[in-house]
C-alpha cells in the first residue's frame, strides 16, 4: 500500500510539472493568480477527524453503504447463535452434501453441517484476525518506526530488520511461524503480527524524519523535553490521520492472509470453521457441490470488498494529498 | 558475494527464458496430444497447434499416443528418486523397471512366492542358507547380461554406508551385513556368487519371512557396471537408470511426468503395451475430470477417496470398476503413556463408542468390511477374531468405572492436508462426544507429526498399514516391538510381546509360528486394546473401457506392475 | 547513479545473510526432520539415527549456518534432501515456469488494467467508472484460491485445469493472478491520472480554453503512466517470487510450490535456495522501481543516494 501511495503522489507531481511546461510564463502567472484568488475565497476550516468522517459519509455513498454492510455482518457474526438453529460442528452424515434449501439456506457440507451456520461462526475468526493482529503489528510498527526515525543510532538495525521481513516471502514466513508455534488461532495472530509491522514501521519512520525537523519539535527539544515524550506527545499525534487510513487498509490484508493460511492447512483448525478453511475443504467436492465453494467465497469477498471501499473513502477524506 | 551469485543465477535464467519461451513448458504437451519426443518439439515450434489437436480427435479421448498404446496414470506426489534403496514409498516405477529374485503373485486366490530372476532355490534345514539358481537369459536395459555378481553388488550397495540407503533393514538379517553398514567390512560376508548363475545367501539367525522379504520392491536387483558408473545419478537421471524389468524409464520431467517405454528384450517376453506415463495430478477432483476427458486410463480411487462415492454411485462406471481386497488395515492407535488412554477401560470405551459400520457405509460407500484384528484377510496368519462391539451405553459405563463419569478430554492427532483422515476424525469426534469424551483434533504438518510420533509423543492417531511382504511379522513387528511401539506413539509395555515377536522371526515350524502371531494379535487388540482396528478396505480402481487385464495386486497396493495389462480399442 | 546502485546492492548483502540466518534459527526450533519425512509411514528408527549422523543433521544450527555460508560463497547451494538433486538445478528447472506465468499474468493485467483506469478517470463518477472500479476492487478483495477453484470448475473440460504442459495450461492461472494485479494497476492509473486532471493549473488552463482536453490528456497520461510502470516492476518481482497458492492449486511446478514443498519436507538446503533466490528477486524488483523513479524525476534523491 505504501508504494501505491508514493507512486500516486509522484504521478501527480510529475504530470503537473510537465503540463506546466506547455504554457508560457505569462499564462502560468495568470493561472497562479487565478488559483490564489480562488484559494482566498475558500479558506479551509480547520478539519477535525469527526467532521472529516461525517463529510465522507455525506459525499461517499459507497463508503457509507459499506460501513452499514460491515455493521450488519459484524452483528450477524456476533449474535450467530441467535440467528441459526444448527450447531456449527455437529456432524450429520445423513444430510451430507445437501444443496441449498429452506432448511439449509446455503446447503450442507460433506459432513452434513449447515454451511450458513458455519459461515456465521467462521466469521468470528475473520473479525478477530482483522482487528487483533492488525492492532498488534501497527503498535510494533509505530514504536519501531518512531524510534528508527528519531533515535538515529538504531535506524540502520531496525530498517535492515524491516528489509528482511519485507523481502521474505510473507506466506513462507507465516507458515514457518505457524509450524514453530503450532497451528492455533492465537498463533495466527502472532504470525500475522510478525509479518505486518515492517510496512507500518517504514511509513512512520519517514513521517518522523520530516516531523523531527519541524519547529514545534525543535522547540520542545530546546526546552529539554525528553525523547520519549516528544515521540509520543508531539510526533505520534501528527502521524495519526495516515495511521488510521493505514489501519483500515491493513485489515482486509490480514483477513486474506488468514484465509490463505487456512487454505494451506496451517491456519484455523477443525472442527472450528473459518471462511478460508471452508473453501479449502470444499476443494474435492466443488464440482458436484458448488455451494460448498461459493458461499464462503462470497462471505470473504463481501467483507473484504466493504472494508476496501471504506478504507478508500476514509483515505479520500483524511489524506491531505487527495483533494476533493 | 552470495548476492552476486544469486543475481547472476537470476540473470542467466532470465536470459535463457527470453531465448525461448517454449522451454518453460514441460516437453510433450502430452496430457492432451500425447507424446513422445516428437510431440515435444512440435509443441515448441507452433504453440497454437498443440492446443488445436487436443480437441480434434475427440472420439477416444486424447490417448492416441505417438507410440500407440500408452497407459496414463495419475500420481499425487513427486517421486524423489526411482532408486528404491533410497526411497520407501514410490514403488510403481521400481515395480515396472526392475525385477526381484522372486515375486509375490496371487495363484489360485492365494498370495504365493513365484520364481523371477531366480528360477529355483534351496533352503537349508536350519533355515540359514538360501541358494538361488538364477536364469541365464536375462539382460539389463543397457544390454549387459544378468549374473550372480549383480545380486552380490545389489546387497553390498544397500549396505554400503556411502549409499545412504533407507531400506537397509531388508538385508540386515544377512550375515555380515551389519558389519559393512557400520564400516567394519568392505563386503557382506553372507552373500557369495558360487558361479555366474548361482548365489548363496547366509543369514545370521533364521528369518522366516526372508523369501517374502526378497519380493519387495526394495530388493530389486541392479547392474554392477551401470549402477557404479551412474553414481549418485542412479535413480534420478533416466539415461543411466537401468534394470531388467519389462519397461525402461526414458524421460522424467520433474514435478510433471515420468515416461516408461517397453523393453523389447524382456526375459519373459515383451509387454503388451508400448509404455506408461505417470502424470502428476495432486488434486483428486482434477483426476476425476481428466479421467472423464480420457486423459487418464487408470485412476486409483482408494488413494482418491473423495471421488469414490461419485464413481461407485454412477451406473455408467459399473463395468469400469476393478476391485480387490487390500492386504492392509485402517486403525486407531492409542498412546498408552498418555492420559486418559493410559487406562485400558478408556481405550475399550472409545472402541465401543465408535460405529464403524456407519462410517464405512456413509463415507466409503461400504467398500470394505469391519475388522477386529491387525492381520487383514489375505495375509498369512489372519484369523477370525472376536467382534469388538458397538455399544455406547457400555462405553459410558466403562468410562464411569475408570473415573471419567463426567467426561474427559482426548487429543486426536493427524497431518494437515489429509482430508481423508480429517473427515473420519471429525466423525469420530462427533461420536465420542455422545459418550462424554471431548475430542480435540490436532493437526500438525507432516514433518512435525512424523517426528513427534517417532518420539512417542502423539496421542490417539489414525493409521493405515499395507503389507510390504506377506507375513504377519510385517504387521505385528512393525507396531509392537519395544523400539517400534515408541516410534508409532503406542508405547505399550508388554515385555512378553516384545519377546514373542523376536521368537516368531526365528521359528521354523509354520503352524506353531502362526499360533504365536495369533496370540500376539489378540493380546494387543483384545486384551490391551492398544490399537482399535477399523476396516479392511476394498481397493477400488476405475479403468477405461479399452484397458484390459488390469488386476489388483495381492497386497492391494496402488503401485503395481503393468506387464500383463493391454489396451484394446 | 552507478555509485547509488552499487551501494544499494551492497546493502542487500546483510539482508540476504539475515534471511538465511532467520531460516536457520526458525527451522531449528520447528519440530520435524527431513529423514523422518522421507520415511513417511515407515519409521525406521535405526536408519534415521544413523543417517542423521552422516548427513550432519545433528550438528547445531549455527555450525550448519556457517557451513552453508561457506559453501554458498563457493557457489554451492547444496543438494535437496528430498529430491536428491542440486538446489541450483531445481531452481533453474522451476523458475522458467514461474517466469512464464508471472509475465503472462502481468501482461494480462496491463492490457486490462491500464485502459480501464484511463476510461474510469476520464469518465469519473459515471456508471462505467463505478463498474470498472468495482471490478478492480473485487480483484484485490477475493482470495486467489476462490477465483482459481471457481475457474477450474467453470472451465472444466474446456481448458486444462491442472499442470503446465502447454500454453493452454497458462490461461486459468494467469487469469487468477492477472485479475488481482489488474485491480491494483487500474486503481493506480485512475487515481494518478485524476490527480493530474483535477490539478488547479490544468483546471484553470482548461477553463480558460488554453488547451483542449485531448492535448492535456495526452501529456498528462504520458507522465502519470510512469509511476504505473514502476508499480509494474514491483508487481512482477512479487509475481516472480512465486504465487504459492496459485501454483499449488494448479499444480504448477514453479518456485512457489518448490518453496512450500521445502518447508513441508524440512528440506533445509532447498528452502534456503528458494528463499534466497526469491528475496533477491524481490530486492532487485524494488531496486529497479527506485531507479525508475529517479530516472523519471532527477529531482528525487532517493535517500542515501547523495
Amino acid at each position: 500500500m505504501a508504494t501505491f501511495e508514493q507512486a500516486a503522489s509522484l504521478a501527480a507531481r510529475l504530470a503537473v510539472d510537465s503540463v506546466k511546461e506547455q504554457f508560457s510564463p505569462q499564462e502560468r502567472l495568470e493561472a497562479v493568480q487565478k488559483i490564489e484568488e480562488e484559494e482566498l475565497q475558500y479558506m479551509p476550516m480547520p478539519d477535525t477527524m469527526r467532521t472529516k468522517l461525517l463529510g465522507m459519509c455525506r459525499e461517499n455513498k459507497v463508503a457509507a453503504a459499506s460501513a452499514v454492510v460491515l455493521a450488519v455482518m459484524a452483528l450477524a457474526i456476533i449474535f450467530a447463535d441467535k440467528l441459526t438453529v444448527y450447531d456449527p460442528n455437529v456432524i450429520n452424515l445423513v444430510e451430507r452434501l445437501q444443496p441449498p434449501s429452506k432448511a439449509h439456506w446455503c446447503g450442507t457440507d460433506d459432513l452434513g453441517r449447515d454451511i450458513f451456520t458455519r459461515i456465521l461462526y467462521g466469521g468470528r475468526v475473520s473479525l478477530l484476525v482483522g482487528v487483533i493482529p492488525t492492532s498488534i503489528s501497527m503498535a510494533i510498527g509505530i514504536v519501531l518506526g518512531m524510534v528508527s526515525g528519531y533515535i538515529r543510532r538504531l535506524d540502520a538495525v531496525i530498517m535492515r530488520l524491516a528489509d528482511i521481513v519485507l523481502a521474505f516471502p510473507s506466506i513462507v514466513l507465516a507458515m514457518v511461524v505457524m509450524y514453530t508455534l503450532g497451528a492455533t488461532t492465537s498463533n495466527i495472530f502472532i504470525a500475522l503480527s510478525m509479518i505486518g509491522w515492517a510496512g507500518t514501521a517504514r511509513i512512520v519512520r519517514s513521517q518522523t524524519l520530516s516531523l523531527r525537523e519541524q519547529e514545534f519539535v525543535e522547540a520542545a527539544r530546546g526546552m529539554g523535553v525528553k525523547k520519549w515524550t516528544i515521540m509520543f506527545r508531539h510526533i505520534l499525534p501528527n502521524c495519526l490521520p495516515s495511521l488510521i487510513v493505514l489501519f483500515t487498509l491493513n485489515i482486509p490484508d490480514a483477513i486474506l492472509s488468514e484465509a490463505n493460511l487456512s487454505f494451506l492447512g496451517v491456519g484455523t483448525q477443525p472442527p472450528d470453521s473459518s471462511w478460508g478453511l471452508m473453501v479449502s475443504q470444499s476443494r474435492t467436492f466443488a464440482a458436484s457441490s458448488p455451494w460448498m465453494l461459493i458461499f464462503p467465497s462470497l462471505a470473504i469477498l463481501i467483507m473484504v470488498l466493504a472494508l476496501n471501499f471504506l478504507g478508500d473513502g476514509l483515505r479520500d477524506a483524511v489524506d491531505p494529498h487527495m483533494k476533493k | 558475494m552470495k548476492k552476486y551469485v544469486s543475481l547472476l543465477m537470476a540473470g542467466a535464467l532470465a536470459v535463457s527464458m527470453l531465448g525461448g519461451c517454449g522451454s518453460a513448458f514441460d516437453d510433450g504437451s502430452a496430457s492432451t496430444t500425447a507424446a513422445g519426443e516428437a510431440g515435444g518439439t512440435q509443441a515448441q515450434a507452433g504453440t497454437g497447434a498443440a492446443g488445436e489437436s487436443s480437441g480434434a480427435p475427440g472420439s477416444s479421448g486424447g490417448a492416441a499416443a505417438a507410440g500407440g498404446n500408452v497407459i496414463h496414470i495419475p500420481e499425487h506426489d513427486e517421486f524423489p528418486t526411482v532408486d528404491c534403496q533410497k526411497d520407501t514409498e514410490f514403488y510403481v516405477v521400481p515395480l515396472n523397471i526392475y525385477d526381484r529374485l522372486v515375486e509375490c503373485e496371487v495363484v489360485d486366490g492365494v498370495a504365493t512366492i513365484v520364481p523371477s530372476l531366480a528360477e529355483s532355490w534351496d533352503i537349508s534345514d536350519d533355515g540359514l542358507v538360501y541358494t538361488f539358481h538364477l536364469r541365464d537369459d536375462v539382460t539389463f536395459h543397457n544390454g549387459a547380461g544378468f549374473t550372480a555378481d549383480d545380486v552380490v553388488y545389489t546387497v553390498e550397495r544397500m549396505m554400503n554406508p556411502a549409499t545412504a540407503a533407507l531400506n537397509t533393514d531388508f538385508f540386515s538379517m544377512i550375515k555380515g551385513a551389519a558389519d559393512m553398514l557400520e564400516g567394519q567390512a568392505d563386503g557382506v560376508e553372507g552373500v557369495k556368487a558360487l558361479d555366474d548363475y548361482t548365489v548363496e545367501i547366509t543369514l545370521d539367525v533364521p528369518f522366516a519371512p526372508f523369501l517374502a522379504n526378497l519380493a519387495t520392491p526394495s530388493c530389486s536387483i541392479y547392474n554392477r557396471a551401470a549402477t557404479e558408473a551412474a553414481g549418485d545419478q542412479f535413480g534420478i537421471d533416466p539415461a543411466v537408470t537401468v534394470g531388467t524389468g519389462p519397461f525402461m524409464i526414458t524421460d522424467w520431467v520433474l514435478n510433471d511426468r515420468i515416461t516408461l517405454a517397453r523393453y523389447d528384450d524382456y526375459f519373459k517376453g515383451p509387454a503388451n503395451i508400448d509404455g506408461i506415463e505417470l502424470i502428476q495430478v495432486p488434486d483428486e477432483n482434477t483426476q476425476k475430470l481428466m479421467y472423464e476427458n480420457g486423459e487418464l486410463d487408470v485412476v486409483d480411487l482408494s488413494s482418491s477417496t473423495s471421488q469414490l462415492a461419485y464413481f461407485m454411485g454412477n451406473d455408467a462406471y459399473k463395468d469400469n470398476l476393478v476391485t480387490g481386497p487390500e492386504a492392509g488395515n485402517y486403525f486407531y492407535a492409542f498412546n498408552l503413556d498418555m492420559a486418559p488412554t493410559d487406562d485400558v477401560r478408556v481405550r475399550k470405551a472409545i472402541s465401543m463408542a465408535i460405529d464403524r459400520q456407519t462410517i464405512l457405509d456413509q463415507m466409503y460407500s461400504g467398500a470394505g468390511h469391519v475388522v477386529n484384528s491387525m492381520l487383514p484377510d489375505g495375509v498369512l496368519g489372519s484369523y477370525e477374531a472376536e467382534e469388538i462391539p458397538y455399544d455406547p451405553e457400555g462405553a459410558k459405563a466403562l468410562l464411569a468405572e475408570a473415573g471419567y463419569g463426567d467426561g474427559c478430554d482426548l487429543e486426536l492427532y493427524q497431518k494437515t492436508n489429509d482430508p481423508d483422515a480429517l473427515a473420519i476424525n471429525q466423525v469420530v469426534q462427533s461420536m465420542l462426544s455422545q459418550v462424554g469424551i471431548n475430542v480435540t483434533i490436532k493437526q500438525m504438518d507432516e514433518a512435525a507429526y512424523l517426528s513427534e510420533r517417532r518420539e512417542g509423543k502423539l496421542g490417539m492417531t489414525r493409521a493405515v498399514w499395507w503389507a510390504d511382504f506377506n507375513d504377519p511379522d510385517n504387521f505385528l513387528y512393525t507396531f509392537f516391538t519395544e523400539k517400534n511401539t515408541k516410534a508409532r506413539s503406542i508405547n505399550h509395555k508388554n515385555t512378553d510381546v516384545y519377546q514373542w515377536l523376536e521368537d516368531g522371526r526365528a521359528m521354523v515350524d509354520e503352524d506353531e509360528r502362526m499360533e504365536l502371531y495369533k496370540k500376539i494379535d489378540t493380546t494387543m487388540v483384545q486384551e490391551e486394546a492398544a490399537v482399535f482396528p477399523l476396516f479392511q478396505m476394498d481397493h477400488v480402481v476405475v479403468v477405461q473401457d479399452w484397458v484390459k487385464g488390469f488386476r489388483i495386486p495381492w497386497n492391494g497396493w496402488t503401485d503395481t506392475s503393468y506387464y500383463k495389462v493391454s489396451i484394446e480399442r | 547513479m552507478l555509485k547509488y546502485i552499487a551501494k544499494r546492492v551492497l546493502v542487500t548483502v546483510p539482508v540476504l545473510i539475515g534471511v538465511v540466518f532467520l531460516i536457520f534459527v526458525m527451522l531449528s526450533v520447528v519440530p520435524g526432520d527431513p529423514l523422518t519425512v522421507m520415511m513417511g509411514e515407515k519409521v525406521k528408527v535405526d536408519v534415521i539415527e544413523r543417517l542423521s549422523e552422516t548427513m550432519h543433521l545433528n550438528d547445531p544450527w549455527y555450525t550448519r549456518f556457517v557451513w552453508y555460508l561457506w559453501d554458498a560463497l563457493h557457489g554451492d547451494f547444496g543438494t535437496s534432501y528430498k529430491l536428491m538433486r542440486s538446489v541450483s538445478s531445481l531452481i533453474a528447472n522451476a523458475f522458467p515456469k514461474t517466469l512464464t506465468l508471472a509475465v503472462s499474468a502481468a501482461v494480462l493485467s496491463w492490457i486490462v488494467g491500464i485502459p480501464a483506469g484511463i476510461i474510469s478517470a476520464v469518465k469519473k463518477n459515471s456508471l462505467v467508472d463505478h463498474l470498472f472500479m468495482g471490478f478492480a476492487l473485487c480483484g484485490v478483495s477475493i482470495p486467489a484460491f476462490s477465483v482459481g477453484m471457481l475457474l477450474q470448475n467453470i472451465f472444466n473440460g474446456i481448458l486444462p485445469v491442472s499442470g503446465f504442459a502447454s500454453p493452454l495450461h497458462l490461461i486459468l492461472p494467469a487469469m487468477v493472478l492477472g485479475w488481482n494485479a489488474a485491480g491494483t494497476i487500474a486503481r493506480l492509473t485512475r487515481s494518478s491520472l485524476l490527480e493530474v486532471l483535477e490539478d488547479d493549473y490544468i483546471r484553470t488552463a482548461r477553463a480558460k480554453g488554453l488547451a483542449p482536453l485531448p492535448v492535456i490528456l495526452g501529456h498528462a497520461m504520458k507522465n502519470s503512466l510512469l509511476p504505473v510502470i514502476t508499480m509494474m516492476a514491483i508487481q512482477i518481482s512479487t509475481l516472480l517470487s512465486g504465487a504459492v497458492i496459485t501454483e499449488t492449486l494448479f499444480s504448477i511446478p514453479g518456485i512457489g510450490r518448490l518453496t512450500v514443498d521445502a518447508i513441508n519436507g524440512r528440506d533445509m538446503p532447498l528452502l534456503q535456495g528458494t528463499v534466497v533466490f526469491t528475496t533477491a528477486v524481490i530486492i532487485a524488483g524494488n531496486l529497479v522501481a527506485d531507479i525508475l523513479y529517479s530516472v523519471v524525476d532527477p529531482r528525487i534523491r532517493v535517500e542515501g543516494g547523495k
